[in-house]
């Protein structure tokens, strides 16, 4: 960037243990980091104030928003479930003796999903006791709820399947490919389902007749997946830029991505968009965090590079589309304010 | 750069004494924490460690190399574990005793993050003395599990004669002559042997038997007449073994070298070449790169130490199956003869090929 820009205001938090998961309470008033020691911080932005749960014995390895919009939801290495208020309350919501839950999703909607093992444990809005799917034909590695919640869907060795969560007894459409699938999402219009492959690659299917097709030439695995609130891109980290994949038209098959906002050559290694523009935010492993455009095809360093720090291992942004969390593995957590310059 | 945790991979066929090893790491008191992979829980002294239970989840990849395999699980696992970085000071990961050990050691080449974060420190693997004969005729993986070994322990030595204990040691040394053997008994042994030994560190492989290579033409000439001459079918220089009556390695059994069983089609050897003085690496990549994608199935590891023109350090490189990595090692010593050495242990290996392949490669 050669022009002068003012930077959004930021927070910043040494939290010295790996920052595993970030979330926004529904107001954005309250942002959550989950951490390898179990801890979850919790930060009141008015304030300023932080204040910390200890959720799990062990590490939190997934993380996301509680449906009710006041809690977080964090699943750990000791097996348990847990929801986590505002307030600083903590409740037990299941628990999976000796597994690990790194897999979540949660749906405004009411729905909460956590792989155990080979199955999706689903609970739906207001029911304590969850309902069980699957099994799969391996550990499903990811989960993701359809854009209106009707769905939930897993990523799992050798493909994907989608299940209708109000009709869990029903089998579960299978998309099947090849290979080990280690994310998922779906697109903002529902018509797209995209995957992450151990194989350095981005599997893309129409749901609407089961088409698929590959996105390939990534020097390492796809981690992280992002969709633009038009469905119009799809972005992924593991690149040195924004990689961004044209769904407008014809789709990108046989068309190379977008890509823009190079640095300096570090790998990213997580991205977010903004829930309902052009926006996104990528994170990378220097500990750079670059703000990208989509429409100017331009890009803001929200924070620079620089050896001394460790990569960007969770982000999210605020549902007003205000605010960015961000964290490393070094404990270091941000929270920007894109309404206040610095 | 990012310090890497060392991994140890424990593997040996059931009731090898492999539990036993296990519960030793995990109770005696070594001023260390491990994090504990296992895939079945047993009976497993827990006291500040980390344990976690995962079910095997093997996984092809989808990259056109058709023995390219890796355990799912284990990339979960230590991805997970990293979050947990600094709670501990290694990772050991206990395999089922039917499990393959290629898939582990695959893992550890392909995915970036655990390639990243973590690094081989071994492949342990504790041979029981007493039925090891018995195993290999009933299954691949107990000889697998000894072909990938970097250090074996060879258990239960209390239940065999001397005589038993020699030729068992002889049927390891035919399927893996360079790995570290320790004999024992109910899997005492002292930790500093198997933990953080960087055995399969590139920088020191080859490093850990030198002998082996070194008389390489000695046995060649003296031995290998006998070996043809017992097994007509054999093509194969195998058993690449220390067989200096001189040498002092007190692994090395040096009492009536051969091969007293009889050799199948499928039986795993090994192949050792040296070159006197560099190779040419474009060369060697061209050569070995199509050695691999040939006979990649074929080939449980390989190992080589070279020397490359102009270069001060050694040139080291490893492969499993299909897979390959090279990297810068040490430098070589005032005065060391710059040898090029390369091992191959696995099945149906062309001998006569490999060794006049590398030697090709030889630098002009």
């Amino acid at each position: 960037m050669s022009e002068t820009v003012k930077l959004p205001a930021k927070r910043e938090f040494d939290f010295a243990a790996y920052v595993s998961g970030a979330a926004f309470s529904a107001d954005g008033e309250t942002a959550a980091f989950a951490l390898g020691s179990g801890i979850v911080k919790l930060v009141t932005i008015a304030d300023n104030s932080t204040r910390e749960v200890e959720a799990h014995n062990g590490a939190s390895l997934s993380f996301a928003p509680h449906p009710d919009g006041t809690s977080f939801v964090s699943g750990g290495d000791d097996g348990r479930l847990v929801r986590i208020g505002v307030d600083g309350s903590l409740a037990e919501i299941g628990k999976a003796q000796g597994r690990w839950i790194d897999a979540l999703a949660t749906h405004k909607n009411g729905g909460i999903a956590c792989g155990i093992g080979k199955e999706i444990w689903y609970w739906a809005p207001g029911v304590a006791e969850p309902k069980k799917l699957g099994p799969h034909p391996s550990t499903v590695a990811a989960l993701d709820f359809s854009p209106d919640g009707s769905r939930v869907a897993a990523a799992h060795y050798g493909g994907a399947s989608i299940w209708q969560v109000r009709n869990p007894a029903s089998a579960p459409r299978k998309m099947d490919w090849k290979g080990s699938h280690v994310a998922i999402k779906y697109s903002p219009n529902a018509k797209f389902l995209a995957t992450t492959t151990q194989d350095n690659a981005i599997h893309v299917w129409r749901l609407a007749n089961g088409q698929d097709m590959q996105m390939a030439g990534y020097r390492t695995k796809v981690k992280a997946l992002a969709w633009t609130a038009d469905t119009r891109y799809l972005l992924s980290d593991a690149a040195d830029c924004f990689v961004c994949w044209d769904f407008s038209g014809k789709g990108p098959e046989g068309q190379p991505p977008v890509e823009y906002g190079f640095g300096d050559g570090a790998g990213m290694t997580g991205i977010v968009a903004h829930p309902d523009s052009g926006f996104v935010c990528g994170g990378f492993e220097n500990g750079a965090l670059r703000l990208g455009d989509m429409d100017s095809r331009r890009d803001l360093e929200l924070r620079a590079p620089a050896d001394t720090q460790k990569p960007i291992r969770a982000m999210a942004w605020s549902p007003d589309g205000w605010r960015i969390a961000a964290g490393a593995e070094d404990g270091y957590a941000v929270v920007f304010d894109l309404k206040n310059k610095s | 750069m990012t310090e890497q945790i060392p991994v140890t991979v424990l593997t040996g066929y059931l009731g090898a004494g492999k539990t036993t090893l296990l519960n030793r790491i995990l109770t005696e008191s070594h001023g260390k924490k491990y994090a504990v992979i296992i895939n079945e829980f047993g009976e497993v002294g827990i006291d500040n460690d980390i344990v976690v239970g995962t079910d095997e989840e093997i996984f092809e990849m989808n990259n056109g190399c058709i023995c390219c395999t890796v355990r799912g699980d284990l990339i979960r696992t230590i991805g997970g574990l990293m979050k947990r970085a600094g709670q501990f000071d290694g990772i050991i990961v206990e395999t089922t005793g039917l499990a393959e050990p290629a898939p582990v050691a695959q893992t550890f080449f392909t995915d970036d993050e655990v390639k990243t974060k973590t690094k081989l420190d071994a492949v342990v693997t504790v041979v029981d003395a007493k039925h090891f004969p018995l195993r290999l005729e009933d299954s691949r993986e107990a000889e697998d599990q000894v072909a990938f070994a970097d250090v074996i322990l060879l258990n239960k030595t209390d239940l065999v004669s001397p005589a038993e204990l020699s030729a068992v040691e002889r049927r390891i040394r035919d399927i893996n002559p360079f790995a570290r053997l320790h004999r024992t008994k109910k899997s005492e042994i002292d930790l500093s042997l198997i933990l953080n030994k960087g055995s399969f560190d590139l920088q020191r492989i080859l490093e850990l038997d030198p002998h082996f290579l070194e008389d390489h033409d000695h046995h060649h000439h003296h031995d290998h007449d006998h070996d043809h001459d017992h097994h007509g079918h054999d093509h194969h220089h195998h058993g690449e073994d220390c067989h200096d009556d001189h040498c002092d390695d007190p692994t090395h059994d040096h009492s009536h070298r051969g091969h007293a069983h009889p050799r199948h089609a499928d039986d795993i050897f090994s192949v050792a070449t040296v070159i006197d003085g560099p190779v040419d690496p474009e060369k060697f990549r061209t050569w070995i790169s199509g050695v691999l994608q040939t006979q990649g199935q074929n080939i449980l590891r390989a190992k080589g130490v070279m020397s490359i023109d102009g270069a001060e350090q050694r040139f080291v490189f490893q492969a499993v199956h299909m897979l390959a990595d090279s990297t810068w090692g040490q430098n070589w010593r005032k005065g060391e003869k710059r040898q090029s050495k390369l091992v191959f242990i696995g099945r149906k290996l062309d001998a006569d090929a490999l060794k006049s392949g590398f030697e090709a490669c030889k630098a002009a």
